[in-house]
């Protein structure tokens, strides 16, 4: 009975610890710092070649999108800006003034390369900002 | 309508009080006329939300955009059907649902059981009034469907396009319905709790509506995953984003939920380790609703986002102290009745099926706010993204359809070396000729063909199952067909479970194959120029513009080739939204998909050029299909699980008769 007990400890303590193991070595080989750009320029010569998630709004003017799909654009917190080039599929609301998360590998020759490419609305989902707009009268 | 819709919320508001007051007061001093008043106020409470559901449909129907809600999720383009789902696209919508949703079980639950276990129902009903003065009120005061504009805009947002789908009509129905239905198992373990009634009862009507809820957790995932492979064109059906796993968590508890309690049943084992799942399932469900509708995780996909958060942390907070709270109080008659025999059982091989579903929701949960763990902790923001959660659940999910196999066919208590080798020699020999033939086929992947061979050799115990029990009765002298229908219908959980497992087995031929073999490719083609991918060559015949009231289209005209035959046309779009509004998403891009059993041919036009040029991207993601088809199967084989009974005193008879079968002395209650 104790040796049939002592069993399911051990097979239990298995789980567990394989369990632990798993995630832990999911999150150390895995992990991904989330910055803005003003974060990344701040860790200019350490962040080179790690793989980092940056977001940041897509400044006017400059996507240019060659004939292949391939994109380049630049991003920006209000206060620094960054190139970024990426080649992949592109969502349907990116845009000029979007936020943007690119996830990839900054350069070093200052491109951020990214792999990933996701895009945010401009304002939030529930604003009613833009029913203003189309207001005829007040009531 | 708009006042009789908010003052229809307040009343429920009130009521749903009531209910809890009235029912605790009456089970208190014995006074049931209380009680029997408290379960007519929760009929009482479905009723006003109906109202105030119809009067929020009606003001999205004849669009009135002076009401907030409207003037967001509408506009006077959108077609009649989507002005009635966008009921569920917002916030205030969404919650509204998920409070009628919550009505229409403690209705059920309340005319099925009005006359039976006095002592534990009104528990069961004061817990699901709680939660509904919860949600209620967030509707009534916080978040109103009916709250209105300082003005009337002519014209409303609209319906984001990418909602504007079939799938994403239902797929948020049958995920609440899901979600809102592991409140009535919870419920019923704290009417346990709180009643010290902590029998067979409770279990009993948890495990049905556990079910219940699962089920439709299990399409709404599944409807989900569709939806997000067909519009969000990027050619997956899973990212592991926040709004995905917030469904997820509660599906694995609930899963584990669902096996547990037929130990406890069988054996009167594993009580607390009951109580506390459910509280944990229930705990994730109401965290998934949080995370999809506070916004707080940053998700590509969050579709609502506002203050209610704090509101949603106080309650859980308090779900969560409150039910552990009561679970340490009663824990001392919550003692197991029987204790383990053997490693090698059916009882162990539940216990590890249990640990491991845990552990995947565990894994899942810290994935899933990692970015808010670390940057309390750290004061950095760090992601883990897919990898990580692929490398963790991978493993687990390849050992729990292993104990998927063995489950069914292990002997209970202790199995002897000759019990395994009587049941798990054709199926072991099924899934090592299964990894023969994929090698000799020159399959290399391993872990697909750890997958793919430990599906085999599900399949192959449940078919050995399926055929002993027709055997059995063929050698009676039934005729085979026959034989095999009495067999499930005479034992509909047992055999509507396999069915199940058999969908799940599908499920996981398709997702290991569409993971781990797809074919990508891009390119920019002039018209009459191909592009070549496995078999397939797809040639560009050109672009062609349409335009319709709604949209301005760009397609692309392709043609499929295989094998230097052509077999088939295809036009992935580009849809710019007319709309001289405002609408801030009005880009679409519409996928073209060629589905076939044995693989889909997933098309985007990417973009188009002045030259008449065009980028396209081409995936081969082999066997999708079969996941939507193991999905139908799995429905199917809920459906057999909790078909009623004709006879209920057949099926209390088989309850004894299992076991005695199983020499187990207990089952006094």
């Amino acid at each position: 009975m104790l040796k049939g007990r002592l069993k399911f400890i051990i097979a239990i303590a298995i789980i567990v610890l394989t369990v632990s193991y798993l995630v832990y070595g999911g999150v150390k080989d895995t992990m991904v710092y989330y910055l803005t750009v003003e974060e990344l320029k701040a860790q200019v010569p350490t962040v080179y070649d790690s793989r980092v998630r940056v977001s940041g709004t897509v400044v006017p003017g400059t996507i240019i999108k060659d004939t292949n799909g391939a994109l380049e654009f630049q991003i920006t917190d209000g206060t620094q800006i960054i190139d970024v080039a990426y080649d992949g599929i592109v969502p349907d609301i990116f845009a000029d003034d979007v936020e943007a998360v690119v996830e990839g590998v900054y350069a070093k020759n200052d491109v951020f390369e990214a792999d990933t490419l996701l895009a945010k609305c401009p304002t939030k989902y529930e604003s009613t900002d833009s029913l203003y707009e189309n207001k005829e009268t007040s009531y | 309508m708009v006042e009789t819709g908010s003052i229809s919320i307040f009343l429920a508001f009130i009521i749903s009080i009531y209910v809890l007051v009235a029912s605790i007061y009456g089970v208190k001093t014995k006074k049931w006329d209380f009680v029997r008043s408290a379960e007519n106020g929760a009929i009482a409470v479905l009723f006003l939300l109906i109202i105030a559901t119809i009067a929020l449909l009606h003001s999205l129907i004849n669009l009135d955009f002076s009401l907030k809600y409207v003037a967001l999720n509408t506009s006077t383009d959108l077609a009649m059907i989507y002005r009635f789902t966008s009921l569920w696209a917002g916030q205030a919508g969404s919650l509204l649902l998920w409070s009628l949703v919550l009505s229409i079980y403690t209705a059920i639950v309340v005319l099925q059981s009005r006359n039976k276990d006095r002592q534990l129902m009104p528990y069961v009903l004061a817990t699901l009034a709680t939660v509904s003065i919860f949600f209620v009120g967030i509707i009534a005061f916080v978040e109103s469907p009916f709250e209105k504009l300082p003005f009337i805009p002519l014209e409303g947002r609209g319906l984001n396009p990418i909602l504007q789908n079939a799938y994403m009509a239902i797929h948020p129905l049958t995920l609440y319905f899901g979600y809102v239905g592991v409140t009535v198992p919870f419920a019923f373990g704290m009417g346990a709790l709180l009643s010290g009634k902590l029998g067979d009862e409770w279990i009993r009507y948890s495990r049905k509506w556990a079910l219940f809820a699962w089920t439709f957790l299990s399409i709404g995932l599944l409807l989900g995953a569709r939806w997000a492979y067909l519009e969000l064109g990027w050619g997956g059906y899973w990212a592991w984003d926040p709004v995905e796993n917030a469904a997820f968590m509660p599906w694995l508890a609930a899963t584990a939920f669902i096996h547990s309690v037929m130990i406890q049943e069988k054996k009167g084992m594993l009580k607390k380790w009951n109580m506390s799942l459910i509280i944990i399932t229930f705990f994730l469900s109401i965290f998934g609703t949080f995370i999809t509708r506070s916004g707080i995780i940053s998700s590509v996909h969050s579709f609502a986002q506002s203050d209610i958060g704090p509101l949603f942390l106080g309650f859980i907070a308090f779900i969560l102290l409150f039910s552990f709270g009561m679970f340490l109080y009663r824990m001392n008659d919550l003692e197991t009745e029987n204790s383990f025999d053997s490693i090698l059982s059916r009882e162990s091989a539940f216990i590890f099926n249990n640990l491991l579903f845990l552990g995947a929701a565990f894994a899942v949960f810290l994935g899933t706010i990692f970015p808010i763990l670390s940057e309390a902790i750290t004061g950095n923001k760090i992601l883990v993204g897919p990898p990580y959660f692929n490398r963790v659940n991978v493993p687990i999910a390849l050992v729990l359809i292993f104990l998927m196999g063995v489950g069914p066919l292990i002997s209970w208590r202790k199995a002897s070396f000759k019990n395994l080798v009587k049941n798990f020699l054709y199926p072991i020999l099924l899934a090592i000729l299964t990894v023969i033939a994929l090698l000799a086929f020159g399959m290399k992947d391993v872990v697909a063909l750890i997958s793919f061979s430990l599906c085999a050799f599900v399949t192959g115990t449940v078919f050995t199952e399926f055929f002993r029990g027709t055997r059995v009765r063929v050698k009676r002298g039934e005729n085979f067909l026959l034989a095999f229908m009495r067999l499930v219908s005479r034992n509909k959980r047992r055999y509507g479970g396999y069915i199940v497992h058999i969908g799940i087995v599908l499920i996981v031929i398709g997702v290991t194959a569409s993971s781990v073999f797809v074919t990508e490719k891009q390119a920019t083609l002039a018209r009459g120029e191909s592009m070549e991918l496995r078999n397939y060559n797809l040639r560009f015949d050109g672009l062609k513009q349409y335009t319709t009231d709604a949209k301005n289209a760009t397609i692309a005209n392709l043609t499929l080739f295989e094998g230097g035959k052509q077999i088939d046309t295809i036009a992935p779009e580009k849809n710019i939204y007319k709309y001289e509004g405002n609408r801030e998403i009005n880009q679409e891009t519409e996928v073209a998909l060629r589905s076939t059993y044995k693989d889909d041919l997933y098309i985007i036009l990417s973009s188009f050029n002045e030259d008449g040029s065009a980028t396209i991207r081409v995936m081969i993601n082999p066997l999708v299909n079969w996941i939507w088809a193991g999905g139908l199967v799995l429905v199917l084989g809920a459906i057999v699980t909790m078909w009623p009974s004709r006879s209920k005193s057949r099926q209390e008879a088989f309850i004894r008769y299992t076991v005695r079968d199983d020499d187990n002395p207990i089952k006094a209650s």
